[in-house]
């Protein structure tokens, strides 16, 4: 895994986007760009070369999900990592990610090391 | 029914009348007569109609007086007018205190992690270097002594070190709160907005003379988000993080 590698965090809290933001750089990546939500996202992603893509679900706006949707909707973003980081806890809602096709879900409150983890297991996957 | 109910149904005809229809009726349906037969049908009910059409008439007076007497009430219009978006306010300021305290512990650990990191590597390298010093010095038994102990001092550093770097990254992590107690106040929020705007609409009806925004109930969606889940939430939700791997592996996750 390139720890070199460009990384778009999407959380309307700054907070959020902060403590993932140091968690990224506590696992080595420093390649990190911010936005509050999908609309804001999206033309970044379509212009910057982005490698991962970490987005929470509930934001104003355009919601994770649909940012989700219109990154597989690009044939120039269609295989971009994906990983959502929310609240969004219900079950249907996991079945719905998944079948939109995000690579990994993570449930708030988490840790570094549940991070770390599925980064490694999404990486494991692109790479194989 | 109650008693009392049906004895608000008294037919508006006298006895004799409504007997006298009644015996006729009989006749009538004796005699084959169709034509008769309906019209004293008729005639007996619409005794009892007018009383249910006065009765529609009474409750809806006391319909519309009940809804004036709410409308023109005065501590709903201060409900709406002042308590309901001062409880807004009150949320929101709650948001604005949160998000300025985890704000202001994030910059601080963000500061003091580099502090923490740099403290195990200058205590790491010294001892390395405190090493070869011992090393070419072997035979000197003082200098050794001394190397020693400071050797133990750098270690214990280098494990308080990694042990504060740790404990600033929970620090952090602790401050997650905000996102998640953010979010459960914006719902709730949000209800107060959608009551506010509801009671406004009731008291537009009641007294057209104040002003209502448009009636526009949000329906809460999976698509849009739901936001945080409350402990207990019931089966629909999961728990934790080993749930969500679960059932992503059972979608072929």
């Amino acid at each position: 895994m390139d720890r070199n590698m460009k990384i778009l965090v999407v959380d309307d809290f700054s907070t959020m986007r902060r403590i993932i933001k140091n968690l990224l750089k506590e696992l080595g990546f420093t390649n990190i760009e911010e936005a509050d939500d999908g609309q804001t996202a999206l033309p970044l992603l379509k212009q910057g070369n982005f490698d991962f893509l970490v987005t929470d679900w509930n934001m104003p706006g355009m919601t994770g999900i649909d940012l989700l949707r219109n990154v597989r909707a690009d044939p120039g973003l269609a295989s971009l990592p994906v990983l959502m980081v929310t609240a969004e806890a219900k079950r249907e809602q996991i079945v719905l990610a998944a079948q939109e096709g995000v690579n990994g879900y993570i449930v708030k409150p988490f840790n570094g090391a549940t991070l770390k983890e599925k980064i490694d297991k999404i990486f494991e996957r692109v790479e194989s | 029914m109650s008693e009392s109910d049906e004895q608000d149904f008294q037919p508006l005809v006298d006895r004799d009348k409504r007997l006298a229809d009644a015996r006729a009726l009989v006749a009538a349906i004796e005699n084959e007569d169709d034509a008769g037969e309906a019209r004293l049908i008729g005639e007996l009910t619409a005794a009892y109609s007018g009383t249910i059409f006065d009765e529609v008439g009474r409750m809806t007076r006391e319909v519309h007086d009940t809804l004036r007497s709410f409308a023109e009430d005065e501590r709903l219009g201060s409900l709406t007018q002042d308590e309901m978006p001062d409880a807004r306010d009150r949320l929101h300021y709650v948001i604005t205190l949160t998000e300025q305290a985890a704000t202001r512990t994030l910059s601080i650990t963000e500061e003091a992690t580099p502090m923490a990191e740099k403290i195990v590597d200058r205590s790491t390298r010294l001892k390395d270097e405190l090493a070869k010093v011992a090393a070419s010095e072997a035979d000197n038994s003082r200098l050794g002594s001394v190397v020693e102990s400071m050797t133990r001092y750098l270690e214990a550093t280098t494990g308080s070190g990694e042990r504060l770097k740790g404990q600033l990254t929970e620090i952090m992590m602790a401050q997650e709160f905000q996102d998640l107690s953010g979010q459960l106040l914006m719902r709730v929020i949000d209800l107060l907005e959608q009551l506010e705007e509801k009671l406004v609409g009731l008291l537009q009806i009641t007294a057209p003379v104040r002003g209502s925004k448009a009636d526009s109930a949000k329906v809460e969606s999976a698509e849009d988000g739901v936001g945080p889940q409350l402990p207990n939430a019931g089966e629909n939700v999961v728990k934790n993080q080993d749930d969500v791997d679960d059932l992503l592996a059972s979608l072929g996750f």
